[in-house]
């Protein structure tokens, strides 16, 4: 019945940028919905991810979306903690996008 | 299986006061309005020290609205206590400290009127109104102590019973019930089923519903397990808390549980003081 | 996150918890305190499997209007519905009494001009009360939060916001209307006991509780600021709430006193002289109640827009 804890570990893209804020937080933990708490980390461009989610049994999907995250976005030395709650993957990889542009956006400004 | 005081407000009111002692429906020369008959409030003596008590009566129903019976504070129940409390603080606002009268809340109660017309006129203000005057009456230094006898639920135990400095309850054994929604009604809207939430709630008593749960929070003072202790039990504790005031320690004499130390770990940021633990 | 101007313009119902709380007070001035970088999770809802928020579906911080420190406190709907847990809860407590700290402070380091500078508490609610999976912690902190908002009285205001989707029931519900000066918006919600507990107890025929419309009328913040549970109605922008707390915190305390509806012998009276008009009258609906107060075409309030509801609106009148 309890909460689960996942934790992931990527190695960066080549040629990838280090998350620069000291953290970011985006996102409502709502039915269906979740919450991302980045932070910078120097890790050698790693990016970490904990997940706490009430769902079981979808360790490779969130692995999957995770990776195509990292991928897609070149970024590095970033920790990431999200809270879930029943997110699909879609909405998962998305708020993921919307959270680093934001947090660029919040240093730019 | 021991007797029940459930619906026994007034024999509680004869039990816990000195015999013969009992004024309804006056505080000192003030008359009350005749308003709200499920709360019987009136003045007396506990072991010879004059007293105010304010009770739950659940054998009548109020005329005027229709879902308040059974021990229910309604509208009308919930303003004439609070008119109760302040015209207290006010005949005692001349008297030094220590000898402001205490106050006795003797708790049975199922629930604030859940009536149409309790919505449109706002029972929510009703029942924060008692709840203002009782914190007030604390500040200036009444001692309140709530002796629970039978029901002690939600939104009316908040009102009656958890402003007090002190509060009492008898033992399990007497079908007393403390509780914002018994277990079975938890496990409905969490969808939890019941057998692991009864397991859960013997090592965390954050969910759980009972006195003894409720001790063992730290949320009461004391469980009383015969109903002859009453009287007495309640006077103590009417001592302890003007001692407590008298040294200047009124936070203390109010010693919530909230919040536990699971959360006080974050005290570094948080300016609390604590006065108590778990008790697990 | 969207600029503060344009946030202005938002709608209040729309927003989340932080957009609330960061753009209730002046441009850049707000602070947020157990942010979610500090993890502040509940401790009870892993054990039963629920889904936990790094700041537990409450956002606090300070701010500033002018030159007054402003304390926020605000809940967000969409985490477990604004239930108060145990963190919830400490952090609505922790920060009433950082206001209270602050109004020492100010005091003492401006002797002779500090009431133009004492902080305010401001809430904006969005909340069912209790949070039921950590119920007896919940229960205990609204007793704490009642006491903090006694142990401002005649120092510190103490303002209640509600304009959210949630609305603010259950023992939330009692906690507003214990604040100095309620601020509604047409779609905010103020209530007790949820619709389907009073249909349990009155039957189908006297309350319908899938009756969304009715519901409204009796909880919605057109009936309240009739009743004048609310002392303020404002349209329905994050600019709007703000302006008005601004227009609050320029009134002398003794002003901002005059809007409470309990908290004294006298108002108790008050409410009481309106209990008795409930039990004389026959009540059937909010309509009725709004007919009892003078206005004649009570059936078309609840589709009127905000400006011509605002200039005909009949309020009960104040003894």
């Amino acid at each position: 019945m309890a909460l689960q804890e996942l934790n992931f570990s990527f190695k960066p893209e080549k040629n990838f940028t280090s998350f620069a804020p000291e953290w970011f937080h985006s996102g409502v933990v709502g039915s269906g919905d979740m919450e991302v708490l980045m932070e910078h980390k120097k890790q050698d461009g790693k990016v970490t991810v904990k997940v706490v989610t009430p769902v079981t049994g979808f360790d490779q999907v969130w692995e999957k979306v995770l990776a195509k995250f990292v991928a897609e976005t070149k970024i590095g030395n970033l920790h990431m903690e999200i809270n879930d709650n029943n997110a699909t993957p879609f909405i998962v990889h998305m708020r993921l996008k919307q959270a680093l542009f934001e947090a660029k956006g919040d240093v730019e400004s | 299986m021991g007797m029940t005081m459930l619906g026994k407000g007034r024999k509680a009111i004869s039990m816990i006061l000195d015999e013969g002692s009992f004024v309804e429906g006056k505080i000192d020369e003030y008359t009350l309005p005749d308003i709200g008959p499920g709360a019987v409030i009136g003045t007396g003596s506990l072991k010879g020290r004059k007293i105010a008590v304010i009770a739950n009566d659940a054998m009548v129903r109020n005329p005027r609205f229709p879902v308040v019976y059974s021990g229910v504070i309604g509208m009308e129940e919930a303003y004439k206590m609070a008119t109760t409390v302040y015209k207290m603080i006010e005949l005692d606002k001349d008297k030094p400290q220590g000898e402001k009268r205490p106050l006795v809340l003797i708790v049975d109660t199922p629930g604030n009127g859940p009536g149409k017309v309790e919505e449109l006129f706002g029972m929510n203000k009703a029942t924060g109104a008692y709840q203002l005057s009782l914190a007030e009456a604390r500040q200036h230094g009444h001692p309140i102590v709530a002796m629970i006898i039978g029901r002690a639920i939600s939104g009316a135990f908040l009102c009656h019973g958890l402003q007090a400095d002190h509060i009492l309850s008898l033992s399990e054994e007497f079908q007393t019930m403390i509780h914002v929604m018994p277990l079975a009604g938890i496990a409905r809207i969490t969808k939890r089923d019941i057998e692991s939430l009864t397991e859960l709630s013997k090592t965390n008593p954050v969910f759980a519903s009972g006195a003894g749960f409720f001790y063992k929070l730290g949320g009461l003072e004391e469980l009383v397990n015969s109903v002859d202790d009453m009287k007495d039990t309640i006077d103590r504790h009417i001592t302890e808390i003007y001692k407590c005031n008298a040294e200047g320690n009124s936070e203390k004499c109010r010693p919530s549980p909230f919040p536990s130390p699971s959360v006080l770990k974050y005290t570094p940021l948080l300016p609390w003081q604590t006065h108590h633990t778990y008790d697990v | 996150m969207r600029k503060w101007e344009e946030m202005q313009e938002r709608s209040f119902y729309e927003s989340t918890a932080r957009e609330r709380a960061i753009n209730l007070v002046d441009k850049g001035t707000f602070t947020e305190l157990l942010a979610p970088i500090d993890k502040m999770t509940s401790p009870h809802l892993p054990i039963l499997g629920e889904a936990v928020s790094f700041d537990d579906g409450v956002v606090t911080g300070v701010g500033k209007i002018g030159k007054r420190p402003v304390f926020v406190i605000s809940q967000e709907g969409r985490f477990i519905g604004g239930a108060v847990g145990e963190v919830h809860g400490a952090k609505m407590v922790a920060t009433f009494r950082l206001a209270q700290q602050s109004y020492e402070k100010i005091k003492e380091k401006y002797p002779n001009d500090y009431e133009s500078r004492i902080p305010a508490v401001v809430i904006s609610f969005e909340t069912g009360g209790v949070r039921l999976h950590e119920a007896n912690a919940g229960l205990l902190a609204h007793a704490e939060v009642m006491e903090q908002i006694q142990h401002c009285r005649g120092k510190i205001p103490v303002i209640g916001l509600v304009g959210s989707k949630v609305g603010c029931f259950g023992g939330m519900g009692f906690v507003v209307v214990a604040t100095d000066m309620v601020i509604m918006s047409d779609r905010g919600r103020i209530g007790l006991t949820g619709p389907e507990v009073i249909e349990e107890a009155m039957g189908k025929k006297e309350f319908d509780a899938s009756d969304k419309s009715l519901i409204y009328r009796i909880t919605g913040g057109k009936h309240k600021y009739i009743m004048r549970d609310a002392a303020y109605l404002v349209k329905d922008t994050i600019g709007d709430f703000h302006k008005q707390v601004a227009e609050a915190l320029k009134m002398s305390y003794d002003e901002v006193q005059s809007h409470r509806c309990i908290g004294s012998l006298k108002l108790v009276e008050e409410q009481l002289e309106l209990v008795k008009i409930a039990a004389e009258n026959n009540f059937k609906d909010a309509t009725d109640v709004w007919a009892y107060f003078g206005n004649k075409k009570s059936d078309q309030i609840q589709d009127q827009f905000y400006d011509e509801f605002i200039r005909e609106a009949k309020r009960r009148p104040r003894r």
